[in-house]
C-alpha cells in the first residue's frame, strides 16, 4: 500500500466523522446540501454476503462540484444510490437539505425526488416520443407544477438548444440528448443533482461540451453537482474529488489535475487488485 | 401522463395495433349481437306494425298462452259473432279471416322459403290486409288467389298462372288473380303470402263456419280503446279483444322475449369467448411492453413519478387502447350483424330485420367491455411497473421484480381452479334457477381457464422439447433455437398459447358434444322408431292430416301410425309438449324405452285421461306412475291426466303422450296436424318408399324417408348447427392469431441484437424465418394441445350431467386431429409478418441495438 495514500487516509476520516468546523448537528446549516453519516451496505448474506460501503460518512456543501471516483467495485455507484434514496444503507443516516431520508417511505421518497433530487444518467434515458423541450418539463409535469418560463428560458438557452427544442431524441447527437438531460436535471431547481457517468457513452469532444455545461450549473446556478465518473479528465472539472476503495473514502481532495487523478486511480486499482478487491457491487 | 401514454402509443404503431385488434374484434362480436336481435325486434315490429295499422280493433279466441302462432293463436270464433261485432255501435267496418299455413306448389314441388313462413288467408278489405295490388285483383271466386309481389318476382309469376297450394286438405289447384305489396314492400319479412276466398279458406282449412279472427275498425269519433271496451262487454267470454295496436306490440313483444331467452345469449356467449381471448392478449402485450420499458418507468421514478403516476401511466394507454377499440369494434358490429345474419341464411333461417340502429344500450355494453377488458388485463402488468425501483434507471440490465402473482402463482392457480371446479360444480350440479346455474358454469370455464394458463408455463418446456424434437430433425439449427426461444421465456409463451387454447377449447367442447348428440340422436332414432319408413314435413313442419290415409292406403304398407304434437301449459308451471297418439296403430311401430317397471302393456291401456310421461318430464314436474297433472291447450280447453307409466326419450317424443282422441279434444283443430307418420312394411325398400311417394304426391310437402335416410337427415341437422358455430367460434380463434403475431413481433423487437449477431455469424434470411415460424408453431400446438385436452374434459363432464337426456360421451377423433392441424396453420400464419421482419434487420443496425 502506497504511504502517501494511507496518511490521506487517515487524515480524512476524522474530518468527515466530525460535524464539520461548526459544532451544530448533522442535519445542516444551510451550507451543507447533502450530509451522509457511517454509511454501510451490505449486499446478500451468510458467505455470499458483500460489503460495498463499510463506512462512509461525507459532507456535501452547497454549489459544490464533487466527483466521486474510484476503482469499479469499490462502492462508488453505491454510495450515489444511497445518497440519492435510491438504494437503502444497511446502517447510517442520510440527510439531504436537512431532511433526514434515511427510512423515508416510498411516498415520501417520491416527494423528495420532486422537489430536491436531480438525475442524470449514463444513457441519458429522455423518453423517445416527446420532443426536447417536453422532456426538460417532464419532471415539472409529473409533479404537477408550472414550468417557470423565465427559468426555462434561461435553460434551454444554456444548453444551447433552443433551436432544436422541438425534435424528438432520435434526431439528436448523443452529446444534445445528454444536454437535454442536464437541463431536465436543473429545471425543479434541485437541492442536489446526482450525475451518474454523465460523459461514459459520450465521445471527448461531446463529453467537454456537457462537462463544461455542468460545470457552468455550478458556477452561473450555484448548483450542488454531485457526479460519479470513471473518467479522470471529467474529474479534472470538479471543485472537490472523493477516492473510494472497499467502500470507504480513502481520498477527500480539492480540484486536481488530470495526470495527478490518474496515478490516484491508478494505484487505488493496483492496490485493489493486490488485496484482492473489494466488495462487487454495482 | 395521458399525453405520455397517447404518444408512447403511437410511437409503437404496429404492436398497437395489434392488440387493439384483439379488443376491437369482441366487443365486434357484442356489438353486431346487439345490432343483429335489434334489427331482428325491428324487423318483427315493423311488420306487426303494418300488419295491424288498419285494424283498430282484434277479436280472437281467448287463448291461455301464445303457441307463437304467426296467425294468432289456434282458436277460431263461430262466423256468427261477426254479424254481433259489425250491430255493435262504433264499429265502422268489421271483416272476419281465415288462416293457416301451407306451401306454394309449382310444378309438384314445394317453394323453398328458407324458413321464413308460408301463410294463407282469406281475403279482406285494404285497410285490414294491408295489400296494395300492383296487378289484377284480389280473388273474387273459388279457386282464385292472390300473391304477394316477392314470390310473383322470386318464382316468375304473373297473373293468369297457376299454381299449387297445400292445404289441411291437400294440393288446390288455384290461379292467380292479383299481385300484391305489402304496404310498400313486396315481401312481409321474407314471409310468403297467398290470400284467397274466405270460402276457400273455410273449406280447404275444415274452418267451415268459423274464423280465425275478426278485424274491426271504429267509425268517425270512437277511439280505437273505447271500441275495445265496448266490444269486450259486448261479446262472449271466449274471445278475447285487442286494439290492433296492442296485438302488434305483444306480437312483437313475444318475438323479442324469444330472442332475449335464447339468441342474444348464445350469441353473447360467443362474443364472451372472443373478449376472453381478447383479454389474454392484452395482458400479455402489456407484460412484455411493461418488462421492455423497464428504465423508461425506472427514469419516471427517479424523475419524481409516483407508483400512482407509474400505474396511471400505463392504465392510460390502455384505457386510450379500450376507446378506441371500443368505438371501431361498435361500428365494426354492424358488419359482424350483417355477418351473422348470413350465417343463418346460409343454414336457411331468414330472419327479417331492419334498420341498422346502434341503440344506446349497445354503445354502453361495448364500451363498457371494450374499456372494462382492456384495463383490467392491464392491470397486473401496470401494477408489475410501479413495482420498478427508481435505481434500475442507473444500472445495467436490471430485470423487472417477479410479480407477486408470479410468486404465488402455482398457490393462486389452485386457488383459482378449486375456486372454479366450485363454480363448476355447483352450475352443473345445483337447483339454482337456470341463469344462475350458467352463471357459475360461466365463472368456473373462466376460472379453469386462467389457473391452466397460469401453471402452463410448467408445461412449456417439456412440450416444446417434444414438439421441438422433430423439428430439429428437419432443419438442426433453427429447430433448436426455436425451441429453446420459445422456451425462454415460458410465462410469455404460455399467455401467448393461452388465447388459442380458449378458442379451441371452446371449438372442442363443441365438437364433442355434437358428436355425442349426434351419436343420441342416431340412437335415439334406433332405438325408438320400428318402422320401415318415417315421413315427415317440409322444415320441420307437420303434413296435412290426409296424408296419413294416403300413405295407409299403398298395398304394400302394413300399418302406418301419426304422431301428433302440440304445447300444453302443465300444472300452471311452464310450457311442455303434448304428443297425441293412437295407441293401437303407433304402438306395434314405436319401441319405448320403459321405466319403472313398464311395459307395452301399458299402451293398451293408454286411453281417456291417462297419459306417458317422459323421464325428463316426471322430473320436473316430480310425477311417477299413479300420479295426476294437469294439462291446459292454448285455447283454455284443461284436462287432468293419470299418470300410466314412464319412459326415456330425449329427442323424438319429450313430454307427455295421450290418446290421440284425448289430443284431439284438448288442442284446437289447427293444430291436429301429423309431425311425423311411421310407415311399417316388408317390401322391397325402394319400391315402397317409390309407392308411397306417388301416393303423397298430393302432399308435397310430406317427404318420406327409410328409417336411415331420416338417421341421416337428423345427422346433418346437428351438423350444420355445428358448422353455424364453427363459423362464430372463427372469430375466437383469428383473435388469438393476432396475440401470436403480437408476442412474435415483440420478441424479434427485443431479440434485435441476437438477430443481427446470428445474421453476422452467417445465419440465412431463409434460416432466420424459420426460427421464428417453428417458435411460432410451437406455440400455437401447446395452445392447440391444451385448449384440445381442455375441450375434451370438459364435454366429458357436461355429457356426463346430460347423460339422462341422451347425450352420450363420444371423442371424434378424426376432428380433433384436424383441429390440430389448424393449429400448425395458425402458428404458420402468426408468424409470416414476424419472421419477415426478423429476416429483413438490417445486420449492422441490429448489432448495435440497444
Amino acid at each position: 500500500m502506497d504511504d502517501a495514500l494511507k496518511t490521506e487516509e487517515q487524515r480524512v476520516a476524522p474530518e468527515t466523522g466530525d460535524a464539520g468546523p461548526e459544532t451544530r448537528g448533522p442535519e445542516g446549516d444551510g451550507d451543507r446540501v447533502v450530509v451522509a453519516r457511517e454509511l454501510t451496505r451490505r449486499y446478500g448474506s451468510g458467505d455470499a454476503a458483500v460489503d460495498a460501503l463499510r463506512g462512509a460518512s461525507v459532507d456535501l456543501l452547497r454549489g459544490q462540484f464533487t466527483a466521486v471516483m474510484g476503482p469499479s467495485g469499490s462502492g462508488k455507484s453505491t454510495l450515489m444510490h444511497i445518497l440519492a434514496g435510491l438504494d437503502e444503507a444497511t446502517s447510517g443516516e442520510v440527510w439531504i437539505d436537512g431532511v433526514k431520508i434515511t427510512g423515508m417511505s416510498d411516498r415520501e421518497l417520491t416527494q423528495l425526488r420532486r422537489e430536491k433530487v436531480g438525475f442524470i444518467f449514463q444513457q441519458f434515458n429522455l423518453l423517445p416520443m416527446l420532443t426536447g423541450e417536453e422532456n426538460v418539463t417532464l419532471p415539472l409535469e409529473i409533479a404537477g407544477r408550472k414550468p417557470d418560463q423565465a427559468w426555462m428560458a434561461r435553460l434551454i438557452d444554456a444548453v444551447g438548444l433552443a433551436d432544436r427544442k422541438s425534435h424528438r431524441p432520435a434526431e439528436m447527437s448523443g452529446g444534445q440528448q445528454q444536454r437535454v438531460a442536464v437541463a431536465r436535471a436543473l429545471i425543479s431547481r434541485p437541492a442536489v443533482v446526482f450525475a451518474d457517468e454523465p460523459t461514459g457513452n459520450l465521445d471527448s469532444k461531446t463529453s467537454d461540451e456537457v462537462l463544461a455545461l455542468l460545470r457552468q450549473s455550478a458556477d452561473e446556478f450555484g448548483q450542488t453537482i454531485v457526479m460519479v465518473t470513471h473518467d479522470p479528465h471529467a474529474a479534472t472539472i470538479a471543485d472537490r474529488i472523493l477516492f473510494l476503495q472497499d467502500g470507504v473514502i480513502v481520498l477527500d481532495r480539492g480540484k486536481m489535475g488530470r495526470d495527478e487523478i490518474y496515478d490516484i486511480v491508478k494505484s487505488l486499482e493496483s492496490d485493489g487488485r493486490a488485496s484482492g478487491g473489494g466488495g462487487g457491487a454495482r | 401522463m395521458i399525453r405520455i401514454a397517447l404518444r408512447s402509443l403511437w410511437s409503437r404503431k404496429l404492436r398497437t395495433a395489434l392488440t387493439l385488434l384483439a379488443i376491437v374484434l369482441g366487443v365486434a362480436m357484442i356489438s353486431g349481437t346487439y345490432v343483429l336481435t335489434d334489427q331482428i325486434n325491428n324487423g318483427f315490429d315493423e311488420i306487426f306494425k303494418k300488419s295491424y295499422q288498419g285494424t283498430d280493433v282484434e277479436i280472437t279466441r281467448k287463448s291461455v298462452f301464445s303457441g307463437g302462432n304467426f296467425y294468432g293463436p289456434g282458436g277460431t270464433l263461430p262466423e256468427s259473432l261477426l254479424t254481433q261485432v259489425k250491430a255493435t255501435p262504433g264499429v265502422g267496418e268489421a271483416e272476419g279471416v281465415v288462416g293457416g299455413s301451407g306451401a306454394v306448389i309449382i310444378d309438384g314441388k314445394p317453394v323453398t322459403t328458407g324458413g321464413a313462413p308460408t301463410l294463407v288467408y282469406s281475403t279482406a278489405a285494404e285497410r285490414f290486409s294491408q295489400s296494395e295490388y300492383i296487378s289484377g285483383a284480389p280473388p273474387a271466386q273459388s279457386g282464385q288467389v292472390s300473391i304477394n309481389h316477392k314470390l310473383a318476382d322470386d318464382e316468375n309469376l304473373k297473373v293468369g298462372d297457376h299454381i299449387g297450394l297445400t292445404t289441411a286438405r291437400g294440393v288446390e289447384d288455384v290461379v292467380i288473380s292479383g299481385v300484391f305489396n305489402f304496404g310498400d314492400s313486396a315481401s312481409l319479412g321474407g314471409a310468403t303470402i297467398v290470400q284467397t276466398t274466405l270460402a276457400d279458406a273455410q273449406a280447404w282449412y275444415d274452418l267451415e263456419g268459423q274464423l280465425s279472427s275478426i278485424m274491426a275498425a271504429a267509425g268517425s269519433g270512437v277511439t280505437p280503446d273505447e271500441l275495445a271496451a265496448r266490444l269486450e262487454k259486448t261479446l262472449p267470454a271466449y274471445t278475447s279483444v285487442k286494439t290492433g295496436q296492442q296485438t302488434a306490440e305483444e306480437a312483437s313483444q313475444a318475438i323479442s322475449d324469444a330472442l332475449g331467452s335464447v339468441l342474444t345469449p348464445a350469441l353473447l356467449a360467443f362474443g364472451g369467448v372472443a373478449i376472453l381471448v381478447g383479454a389474454f392478449i392484452i395482458f400479455n402485450a402489456f407484460s412484455i411492453t411493461v418488462a421492455q420499458r423497464l428504465r423508461e418507468f425506472a427514469m419516471l421514478r427517479s424523475l419524481g413519478a409516483s407508483r400512482r403516476q407509474v400505474l396511471l401511466t400505463v392504465l392510460g394507454e390502455a384505457l386510450l387502447m379500450g376507446v378506441f377499440a371500443s368505438v371501431l369494434g361498435l361500428l365494426a358490429g354492424l358488419g359482424v350483424a350483417r355477418g351473422i345474419n348470413a350465417l343463418f341464411k346460409a343454414v336457411g333461417a331468414d330472419i327479417p330485420t331492419a334498420g341498422a340502429a346502434l341503440a344506446p344500450r349497445t354503445i354502453v355494453v361495448a364500451l363498457a367491455v371494450g374499456i372494462g377488458v382492456a384495463v383490467l388485463a392491464a392491470m397486473a402488468p401496470a401494477l408489475r411497473a410501479t413495482r420498478v425501483p427508481p435505481v434500475a434507471a442507473l444500472q445495467e440490465g436490471a430485470v423487472l421484480p417477479p410479480s407477486f402473482v408470479a410468486r404465488f402463482g402455482s398457490y393462486f392457480a389452485a386457488a383459482i381452479a378449486v375456486l372454479a371446479v366450485l363454480a363448476l360444480t355447483r352450475g352443473l350440479f345445483a337447483s339454482d334457477p337456470t341463469n344462475l346455474r350458467l352463471l357459475f358454469l360461466g365463472l368456473g370455464v373462466i376460472g379453469i381457464f386462467v389457473a391452466v394458463a397460469m401453471v402452463s408455463k410448467y408445461v412449456v418446456r417439456p412440450v416444446a422439447g417434444a414438439i421441438g424434437w422433430p423439428l430439429e430433425r428437419v432443419a438442426r439449427v433453427s429447430g433448436r433455437l426455436a425451441r429453446e426461444n420459445s422456451a425462454r421465456n415460458p410465462a410469455r409463451t404460455a399467455a401467448t398459447a393461452a388465447a388459442l387454447m380458449i378458442g379451441l377449447a371452446v371449438v372442442v367442447f363443441v365438437a364433442v358434444f355434437a358428436q355425442g348428440l349426434k351419436a343420441s340422436f342416431v340412437d335415439a332414432v334406433d332405438r325408438s322408431v320400428n318402422a320401415e319408413f318415417v315421413i315427415s314435413g317440409q322444415n320441420g313442419g307437420t303434413m296435412p292430416a290426409a296424408a296419413l290415409d294416403a300413405a295407409r292406403g299403398v298395398f304394400t304398407v302394413e300399418d302406418a301410425a301419426g304422431v301428433y304434437a302440440s304445447q300444453a301449459e302443465v300444472d300452471k308451471n311452464g310450457l311442455a309438449s303434448a304428443g297425441g297418439v293412437n295407441p293401437a296403430s303407433f304402438g306395434p311401430l314405436w319401441f319405448f324405452d320403459w321405466l319403472r317397471g313398464g311395459s307395452d302393456e301399458l299402451l293398451s291401456r293408454l286411453a281417456g285421461n291417462n297419459a306417458l310421461i317422459e323421464e325428463q318430464f316426471a322430473l320436473k314436474y316430480k310425477l311417477k306412475p299413479g300420479d295426476s297433472f294437469t294439462a291446459v291447450g292454448s285455447t283454455g280447453e284443461k284436462a287432468t291426466f293419470k299418470v300410466l307409466g314412464e319412459y326415456r326419450d330425449p329427442v323424438l317424443i319429450t313430454g307427455f303422450v295421450i290418446p290421440l282422441t284425448t289430443f284431439q279434444r284438448l288442442f284446437p283443430t289447427t293444430q291436429q296436424d301429423p309431425l311425423y307418420i311411421l310407415v311399417s312394411s316388408d317390401g322391397n325398400e325402394a319400391q315402397v318408399k317409390g309407392q308411397i311417394e306417388t301416393a303423397l304426391k298430393p302432399f308435397p310437402t310430406a317427404e318420406v324417408r327409410t328409417k336411415a335416410e331420416f338417421n341421416d337427415m337428423m345427422k346433418k341437422q346437428v351438423n350444420q348447427i355445428l358448422m353455424l358455430l364453427y363459423a362464430l367460434l372463427a372469430v375466437s380463434v383469428i383473435i388469438s392469431i393476432f396475440g401470436i403475431v403480437n408476442t412474435l413481433v415483440l420478441s424479434v423487437y427485443e431479440r434485435t441484437r441476437e438477430i443481427g449477431m446470428l445474421r453476422a455469424i452467417g445465419t440465412t434470411r431463409r434460416q432466420m424465418r424459420r426460427i421464428v415460424r417453428y417458435e411460432s408453431v410451437i406455440t400455437a400446438i401447446i395452445g392447440g394441445v391444451l385448449g384440445t385436452v381442455l375441450g375434451v374434459i370438459f364435454a366429458y363432464v357436461v355429457t356426463t350431467r346430460l347423460a339422462a337426456q341422451g347425450i352420450t360421451f363420444s371423442v371424434p377423433w378424426l376432428q380433433l386431429v384436424a383441429f390440430l392441424i389448424v393449429a400448425v396453420v395458425v402458428g404458420v400464419l402468426a408468424a409470416v409478418l414476424p419472421a419477415r421482419r426478423a429476416a429483413n434487420l438490417n445486420i449492422l443496425e441490429a448489432i448495435h441495438y440497444e
